[in-house]
């Protein structure tokens, strides 16, 4: 049992590594780029013609709303992610809005993946999947690790994973 | 069959199969045939006739070719299914990842005294294993070599009665629980064979459907028609529900055996399931707003990787006492309900949240009835009315924990009361939304195994502070039951009753 408070103390919690704002940030200008230009070709279409604005407006109001957020919202999503690992189970927190904190048993653990995406992996960073038997949270997933740390976690998870189902 | 079979073992489905599958191809062709008919012009009852012998070859030849294919082998530790025409499929089940086998026999299975053998492993995919049919001995047989745990010790099957029984359903009993089967779905039925009708051209519903139809129709709806029409959908829901319940439950028995509980039932088709208990989750309680004033209940429970048609959810007794379900539950190793005094629920405050979305519904119906029109007003009640419901619902949203197990009760009129002991947790989660955090209220999510309909065990809107040391608190339950479960070696504690006073 942790004594420890901890609901509002991030602190307690190991942080994710600072290079996933980094890369939340580009998963961000890109998909406001990919909104931008597909709205440009909208506005080339003459698709808001019947709108009393000129037809520039929507493609750079969706620039600039997509770059705002590239810039603010990845550092509050970074903020709201972090982990503890304890001897039995592994604690992770995500979200600002809504705030979720999870328990994974490592005798519930039925496989655990290390996934790398293209963006990630110029930073050098993975994804830690935990696998369980249940149905709400089947699988929860840990971004943002420094992908030699998270290859570490799967291995002292996976020493410490029990085989038995029920 | 004489068939030079490739391998020494492997052997084909029993030749009754042909005949099933030859009922199941037809019939698909002859409604495709119906519908050529009804709008070939030169359509008429030879050309149908001729297209229905047709029709018939053609299924027996697939029903043929497919038979044929189909190869099946029990290994010394593995279940070999081979099969298709073209490209040939060979699925490799090992023993020990099979979770049940389920042996059911249907009106043609029981005339030939064969049964569908369907082999659980708990994966996603349908058909994982499914021998539809073999003769019943060897479907038997079968079982007992591959089910998980159970061995030559199953012999007992032959006769039932020794094993005890725990719960059976008489025909009077049978016929209660019938009346609380009541079901609309017969009216989505007939207007799915409507539609269906119109699409073969039988039935033209525009055709059918006039304006003078529907004035002259206008002119019969009366007070007493609709009161007349609203009791005949009644009756008709009745009766619905009665059918099902009788096809389904007839000469229900549940039975406990080595691996777990046995249940039979069915009027037509004969199913029999195990219910291994070293695999179940979590057990269940339902009732409805009606059986529960009356004191009837359903236990079920949620099992890993068995029958996949119910979801994993198992029903152990689908209409009986409280005082019948205890025994089965402590039977099955659970600990009985606490009694009342041992629930508790969210703090007061959580009343806002769920009253709030309904009561702003409410007040913009209201403004709207005002500004706008005043039918909106209909609205506003409604919401008002929803809002009380959910208020009401909060009441009974509670939950208990004792030395064992975890209970939580949830559902305003179908009530379902989850029992689940603390070394079943997979997971646990807490959660709070932007107004639970407001709030500082937090919904602590425990999950289970198996079961999709129930999705994790959740206890809504408790203090934030308390659903944090309740998750801490599960966990330590959880590895303190792990950590006295296992020198017994996986073996299930023996029917561990609680005390008499476990309920009230």
């Amino acid at each position: 049992m942790q004594p420890d408070r901890i609901q509002d103390e991030p602190s307690a919690m190991t942080p994710l590594d600072p290079a996933h704002v980094a890369v939340l940030r580009i998963r961000f200008g890109l998909a406001t780029a990919a909104a931008a230009a597909l709205a440009l070709l909208a506005a080339r279409a003459d698709v808001f013609r019947a709108l009393p604005i000129p037809a520039w407006l929507p493609p750079a109001t969706i620039l600039l709303l997509g770059l705002a957020a590239a810039l603010l919202l990845p550092v509050r999503r970074y903020r709201g992610w972090g982990y503890k690992e304890g001897k039995e189970e592994i604690e992770i927190r995500r979200g600002r809005l809504v705030r979720v904190r999870t328990i994974v048993p490592f005798g519930r653990v039925q496989h655990i993946d290390v996934a790398q995406g293209p963006i990630q992996r110029p930073f050098g960073l993975g994804t830690l999947i935990l696998h369980t038997a249940g149905t709400h949270g089947a699988s929860v997933p840990l971004p943002g690790l420094a992908y030699a740390e998270a290859e570490q976690l799967r291995d002292r998870i996976r020493a410490k994973m029990r085989q038995d189902l029920v | 069959m004489s068939a030079p079979a490739p391998a020494p073992e492997e052997k084909r489905l029993h030749p009754a199969s042909l005949v099933v599958r030859w009922l199941k191809i037809v019939p698909q062709m002859l409604a495709g045939g119906i519908g050529l008919a009804a709008t070939s012009e030169y359509g008429g009852v030879q050309r149908f006739i001729l297209f229905a012998m047709f029709a018939g070859l053609i299924g027996a030849l697939f029903a043929l070719v497919s038979w044929w294919r189909f190869l099946y082998a029990i290994g010394p530790g593995e279940i070999v299914i081979e099969k298709g025409v073209l490209r040939r499929r060979r699925r490799v089940i090992p023993f020990d990842r099979v979770q049940d086998v389920a042996i059911e026999r249907g009106l043609i299975a029981r005339l030939f005294g064969t049964a569908r053998v369907r082999v659980e492993t708990g994966g996603a995919a349908r058909d994982e294993g499914e021998l539809d049919m073999v003769a019943l001995g060897e479907a038997h047989a079968l079982r007992d070599r591959v089910r998980p745990g159970a061995r030559a010790a199953e012999a007992a099957r032959e006769a039932p009665a020794a094993e005890p029984v725990l719960f059976a359903m008489d025909g009077q009993r049978l016929l209660l629980s019938g009346l609380f089967g009541f079901s609309l779905v017969f009216l989505a039925a007939l207007a799915a064979l409507v539609q269906q009708l119109d699409q073969f051209g039988i039935v033209d519903w525009d055709e059918w459907v006039t304006v003078e139809r529907a004035e002259a129709a206008g002119r019969l709806v009366t007070l007493w028609a609709t009161l007349m029409l609203a009791t005949l959908i009644v009756l008709a829901g009745l009766a619905a529900g009665m059918v099902r319940t009788v096809l389904q439950d007839f000469g229900f028995r549940l039975t406990r055996t080595q691996a777990g509980l046995r249940r039979r039932r069915g009027l037509f088709t004969l199913s029999e399931v195990v219910i291994p208990l070293g695999r179940t989750q979590a057990a269940l309680i339902e009732s409805g707003p009606v059986s529960r004033a009356l004191g009837w209940y359903r236990l079920s429970f949620q099992t890993l990787g068995a029958d996949r048609k119910e979801g994993g959810v198992q029903v152990a007794a689908p209409f009986a006492r409280m005082a019948e379900i205890l025994p089965i539950l402590a039977e099955a190793g659970f600990p009985a309900p606490p009694p009342p005094a041992a629930w508790r629920g969210g703090p007061r405050r959580a009343l806002i949240r769920w009253g709030a979305p309904w009561a702003a519904l409410a007040l913009a119906a209201a403004a709207g009835a005002w500004l706008i029109d005043l039918r909106a007003a209909i609205g506003a009640i409604a919401f008002v009315l929803l809002g009380i419901a959910a208020l009401l619902h909060w009441r009974v949203h509670r939950h208990a924990q004792d030395a064992d197990a975890l209970y939580v009760s949830h559902g305003l009129l179908r009530r379902r009361l989850a029992v689940m002991p603390y070394e079943k947790t997979q997971i646990l989660a807490v959660s709070r939304g932007p107004l639970q955090r407001g709030l500082r209220l937090a919904t602590l999510i425990v999950d289970t195994a198996g079961a999709q309909p129930m999705r994790g065990i959740r206890m809504i809107d408790l203090d934030q502070d308390e659903a944090d040391a309740g998750a801490d608190g599960l966990h330590a339950a959880f590895l303190a039951a792990r950590a006295a479960r296992k020198p017994r070696a996986r073996r299930k504690r023996p029917a561990k009753r609680k005390p008499p006073a476990g309920h009230g």
